[in-house]
């Protein structure tokens, strides 16, 4: 019986190694500015979704003065647009395919604003990258807004009530003490949407970027071999997250050293 | 309205309601804490006396009542100033003057026992870093600490943690020390070492107001007692007079449980 690897076919495939090669550099690229974007979108969104602006609160004590605990106008009072929003956001992005947002952003929204058409570093066109970038963005945000979320919340109360007690702002406290606490609780699930973000941005050589299953695709048209440029990708695709994901957990353990000892 | 200058903080008809006003955790609760008050607050658990406290520097929000710190009404979201206009209450700039001490001691676990002292007082008070290190140093070596300067607050015991977040709240050089049930959460054999320090301040002449369940300091160091229940108090005065002679049935009641 025949194997469905043909170990004849890789010498093939590797001629075309260069494909691939650039196409590690499009998906690492890819990968690092969708974290970044994703990153500062999903802190915007945690922090809207945290915040305590309330334009109605001025109805939550009733007639006697007392705090309003139930009913329609204690719903009004509890209203916070920025949160709803926020979170409407998140939960939309979350509830929908990733492939549907990517050709939405590429088609729709960079359909009527066009982009200029330049290259980087002779490979990576602008026009297509850049749609890829803000979709794969987009859609982590809303990830990584929960994840942020949760982190936050998971500092304990009373640090924000001695920060507050020694004259510190809801600023500084959010950024001296709530933020680098939180961050370091919630590391490992950032360094795991990161992983997910590698493997995710292939999908975006559905709009035509040239990343690692584009050159897949490219060897596929040329050659008509399937599974051994498949099995490189795949091969190029663990080698890129297994180390991420181990570099973050070393990481990891270095900053929590001055916790335990 | 008459100004007594030696007044620090003036709470008047305090309340704090939960539930439409079913649970009363403060119910009209009036007080006059003059500077160089020792004030020590006693009262069996839920009656108040943490909320009471927490409200000084508004932790947490009273339903009604006024407390005035400094000549201002804290509870106020625009105060006149001395101009006679009307402007923004600064909040934060109030609890720089007032320095807090928790039962859990609430250090900033990522932050070394310096930076832990020094955070507050380069951020909030622009003070030179140099200037402010030189005073952490010096208050933790009043503390015992020095040597512990460079740690982080998990390499430190209950007793040494509680110290730190004294020495912390002081570096902020407050007008008015507040401790909500300091020793509470330490072993036994550490609760000396703070109860110590807190003497100290009380013999140097800080403004203090104590939430604790150590009656022994209550009555030695302590020159103003209050006894609160069920979110009122009942009871205020010279400790060793109220030690002595307790006048309502329920401070009995509470001195035979305690004593």
């Amino acid at each position: 019986m025949d194997s469905f690897i043909k170990i004849s076919n890789f010498p093939i495939v590797f001629k075309y190694m260069s494909l691939f090669g650039q196409g590690i550099v499009v998906t690492v690229l890819l990968s690092l500015f969708t974290v970044l974007i994703g990153f500062v979108l999903a802190l915007i969104l945690a922090l809207m979704r945290l915040s305590d602006i309330r334009p109605f609160a001025f109805l939550e004590k009733d007639e006697n003065g007392y705090v309003r605990d139930s009913g329609f106008l204690y719903l009004i009072s509890r209203f916070n647009p920025f949160a709803f929003l926020a979170t409407a956001y998140v939960e939309i992005f979350r509830s929908t395919p990733v492939l549907v947002q990517v050709f939405i952003i590429y088609y729709g929204v960079f359909g009527v604003i066009k982009l200029p058409t330049f290259t980087v570093f002779g490979f990576i066109q602008f026009a297509r990258f850049f749609p890829g970038v803000v979709a794969l963005g987009l859609n982590s945000g809303a990830y990584l807004c929960e994840i942020i979320r949760s982190g936050i919340q998971s500092v304990d109360g009373g640090q924000t009530e001695a920060a507050r007690s020694l004259g510190m702002s809801q600023a500084m406290n959010l950024r001296y003490i709530i933020l680098p606490q939180a961050l370091k609780n919630i590391l490992p699930a950032i360094a795991n949407e990161f992983v997910v973000i590698i493997k995710e941005s292939s999908i975006t050589y559905t709009i035509g970027v040239q990343d690692i299953m584009s050159a897949v695709n490219a060897v596929k048209g040329a050659t008509f071999i399937i599974v051994e440029p498949l099995l490189v990708a795949t091969a190029i695709y663990f080698c890129l997250c297994f180390p991420t994901s181990k570099l973050i957990a070393y990481v990891e353990r270095r900053m929590s050293r001055g916790d335990k000892r | 309205m008459e100004t007594r200058d030696d007044v620090l903080i003036r709470v008047r008809n305090l309340k704090k309601y939960y539930n439409r006003g079913t649970i009363k955790a403060l119910d009209d609760v009036n007080i006059d804490i003059r500077k160089g008050d020792v004030m020590v607050v006693i009262g069996p658990s839920g009656s108040g006396k943490s909320t009471f406290l927490r409200s000084l520097n508004l932790l947490e929000l009273p339903t009604a009542g006024s407390i005035e710190f400094d000549g201002e009404d804290i509870t106020q979201k625009k105060v006149l100033n001395k101009d006679g206009k009307m402007v923004k209450m600064d909040l934060d700039a109030h609890r720089q003057k007032m320095g807090m001490v928790f039962q859990h001691f609430n250090l900033f676990p990522h932050l070394t026992i310096l930076n832990n002292m020094t955070l507050a007082p380069i951020k909030v008070k622009h003070m030179d870093q140099k200037l402010a290190e030189e005073k952490a140093l010096k208050l933790l070596d009043r503390v015992g600490l020095k040597d512990r300067a460079n740690a982080y607050p998990i390499q430190l015991s209950g007793g040494q943690k509680q110290r730190v977040a004294i020495v912390r709240a002081l570096a902020m050089e407050p007008e008015v020390m507040l401790f909500d049930e300091p020793t509470s959460a330490l072993d036994p054999e550490m609760v000396g070492e703070v109860l110590e320090v807190m003497k100290e301040l009380a013999r140097e002449g800080m403004t203090m107001v104590c939430v604790t369940h150590e009656m022994g300091f209550a009555r030695e160091v302590g020159n103003r007692l209050v006894f609160m229940a069920e979110g009122k108090i009942l009871e205020q005065g010279e400790p060793k007079e109220m030690f002595a002679n307790p006048q309502t049935e329920r401070l009995k009641e509470f001195f035979s449980q305690v004593l």
